[in-house]
């Protein structure tokens, strides 16, 4: 009995190890199966030839690894006289290895147990010892991974930097013609960089982000280029785009000089552009509180949505060649964004509001969509060109677009609403840090008092606060009394 | 300054050096992915290291070669404010170290985790 069981917790063992390793041994888990339901039936028989069961998977397995030369003898021997057992028992089961053929003959499996016995520890030959590379397929696995993702890192990186120089040949003479400066931006800028003059190449921020930085024009401060490329080097990203394709992007900040370009908001975009810009940008979120609006009016295709600060603006952009621009390049168009009042994106603080204001740049924001929708290739750089025409266009046109008195009536009413509401959201959190600061100073004061040694001192310093609580007092009363007199 | 239409818009006496936006809060905003690879990668390679898992330690590498590639790199290794360089190549020698330690230790092959 406790023999039985040994071999059975030696069998589990077994069993579990092989599974693992070898797949295609399935005939175990037949066996197994089979074992059972014969066992059923033969029950009785089982207790009796306790040995015989345990011996005939034994069996079976050493037939199966290859290790274990020894037991082949004796397991063809074996198979040979349980064979006679088969035909004679009739086995229907066409199985290789049936119970069936070992019945009967318990003398054999008596003797020949104990030799099993010993043999049965040698079956357990760690996988690291075998010399067979197959067992080490996960590692070769995880190496050829590694290298897959190696592959497209080059591979990705060498098209990003493709596209990025194919744009730049392709925009450089117009930028050169209206720039004085065209440059690769100088990170580390310690001021040694004094002559900046206009080299050849694109500043690479990143494997996938391209920056380029334009300057000296009549209007403009300057334009930034930013050409942001998808993640081709990144072998996630690649494969997430399968899933959902999304476009190169080349967006161009163009920063105004402050008396060239009227205080007004606008937008243009598709719809989806827009909704997000509303809600992320602060300027856009702020002064133009209506949702999108069509601009079939001006003859702008479905797809672009206009947001505005006033009526008159809309009707100033929309002069004849930007509404040209705007049909003809519709799909590659993503947002236009004129502003005055730009500060960027609204900055989620967790102390509640900032308290001032943040800085705003008189500013145009171009997005534009490299056709192809991620699959681009070099030679798409040169439907870009058109668009940047735009920008030019754009550029002069803003210096040119002024309000009338009207308009500007209502831009400044906007501006100082927007800042009197502001004013007051931070107001209270003003009001608490006003109060922090008094206290402390008084309690500065305290602090000098108490710690003053001489009591002279003490009295002195005491009755000089006191006498500057009386005087502010006074000073509190005759305000009231000003306020009143004036209400009167 | 005159400028009729047809003139050159350039103007060299308006050139203006770039300042690039204060990046206080910019580098959080962008895209997280490089730090939390690192982190992960960072997390797994000790996990690998001290409870000796195989399988911990090649994901730790996946981890830094994917934070490697993400990451905000310049060229200018002078501009080391942000140690976004620093990180992502010490997570990648010390993925490799856990890797190698591990088979160092026991040289089986690896078994899943599951």
């Amino acid at each position: 009995m406790k023999a039985f069981h040994t071999f059975c917790v030696v069998l589990l063992v077994f069993g579990s190890v092989s599974e693992a390793k070898f797949d295609d041994f399935e005939d175990e888990e037949d066996i197994v199966e089979y074992d059972d339901n014969d066992f059923a039936e033969f029950e009785d028989v089982m207790e009796d030839s306790v040995t015989e069961s345990p011996q005939r998977v034994i069996i079976t397995e050493d037939d199966e690894d290859e290790t274990t030369v020894e037991l082949e003898g004796q397991d063809e021997n074996q198979e040979g006289d349980f064979e006679d057992a088969d035909t004679q028992e009739g086995d229907t089961e066409s199985e290789p290895y049936d119970d069936e053929e070992f019945e009967g003959y318990e003398d054999k499996p008596d003797t020949s147990s104990s030799k099993n016995k010993d043999p049965i520890t040698i079956v357990d030959v760690p996988a690291h010892l075998q010399n067979s590379w197959e067992s080490y397929y996960l590692e070769i696995l995880m190496v050829t991974g590694l290298l897959a993702y190696i592959m497209n890192y080059i591979i990705g990186k060498n098209k990003n930097s493709r596209l990025a120089q194919a744009w730049f040949n392709t925009h450089r003479e117009l930028l050169e013609s209206n720039f004085t400066l065209v440059v690769v931006l100088p990170l580390g800028d310690d001021g040694t960089n004094k002559e900046a003059t206009s080299t050849g190449k694109l500043n690479q921020e990143n494997e996938h982000i391209y920056n380029l930085w334009c300057s000296g024009r009549v209007c403009c401060e300057g334009m930034l280029i930013q050409l942001r490329f998808l993640k081709r080097q990144d072998l996630l990203n690649v494969l997430a785009r399968m899933m959902r394709p999304v476009s190169d992007q080349v967006q161009i900040k163009v920063t105004m000089n402050d008396e060239d370009m009227d205080t007004y908001v606008f937008a243009v975009g598709t719809r989806k552009a827009l909704v997000r810009l509303q809600k992320e940008m602060q300027d856009l979120s702020e002064f133009c509180s209506d949702k999108p609006k069509s601009g079939a009016k001006y003859g702008l295709p479905d797809s672009l949505a206009i947001l505005s600060e006033m009526g008159e603006v809309t009707d100033g952009m929309m002069d004849t060649k930007m509404v040209h621009f705007l049909t003809h390049y519709a799909d590659k168009i993503e947002s236009v964004h004129f502003s005055d009042q730009f500060s960027g994106p609204k900055i989620m603080q967790e102390e509640g509001q900032p308290l001032k204001l943040p800085d705003t740049k008189r500013t145009l924001l171009f997005t534009f969509n490299v056709p192809g929708s991620g699959n681009t290739y070099p030679k798409d750089m040169e439907a870009l060109l058109p668009l940047m025409n735009m920008v030019i266009y754009s550029i002069d046109k803003a210096k040119k677009f002024r309000l009338n008195r009207e308009g500007k009536q209502k831009a400044d009413k906007n501006r100082a609403r927007v800042e009197e509401n502001f004013l007051k959201l931070t107001h209270v959190q003003r009001q608490e840090a006003a109060q922090s600061r008094r206290e402390e100073k008084k309690r500065a004061e305290k602090e000098r008092i108490m710690n003053e040694e001489d009591p002279e001192k003490q009295r002195r310093l005491e009755e000089a606060a006191l006498r500057r609580e009386q005087k502010k007092l006074e000073k509190k009363q005759m305000k009231m009394k000003q306020i009143k007199v004036k209400a009167m | 300054m005159s400028t009729n239409n047809m003139s050159d818009p350039r103007r060299p006496n308006k050139v203006l050096r770039y300042k690039p936006p204060p990046s206080e809060c910019n580098p959080a905003l962008d895209d997280p992915t490089p730090d939390y690879m690192n982190l992960l990668g960072m997390i797994f390679s000790m996990c690998g290291l001290m409870l000796k898992l195989k399988w911990c330690a090649w994901v730790a590498v996946y981890c830094s070669f994917i934070s490697f590639a993400n990451s905000r790199s310049s060229e200018d290794t002078k501009q080391m404010m942000s140690s976004f360089i620093l990180t992502p190549l010490s997570c990648l020698r010390l993925s490799i170290s856990a890797v190698v330690m591990s088979y160092l230790q026991n040289p089986q092959p690896m078994t899943p985790p599951w």
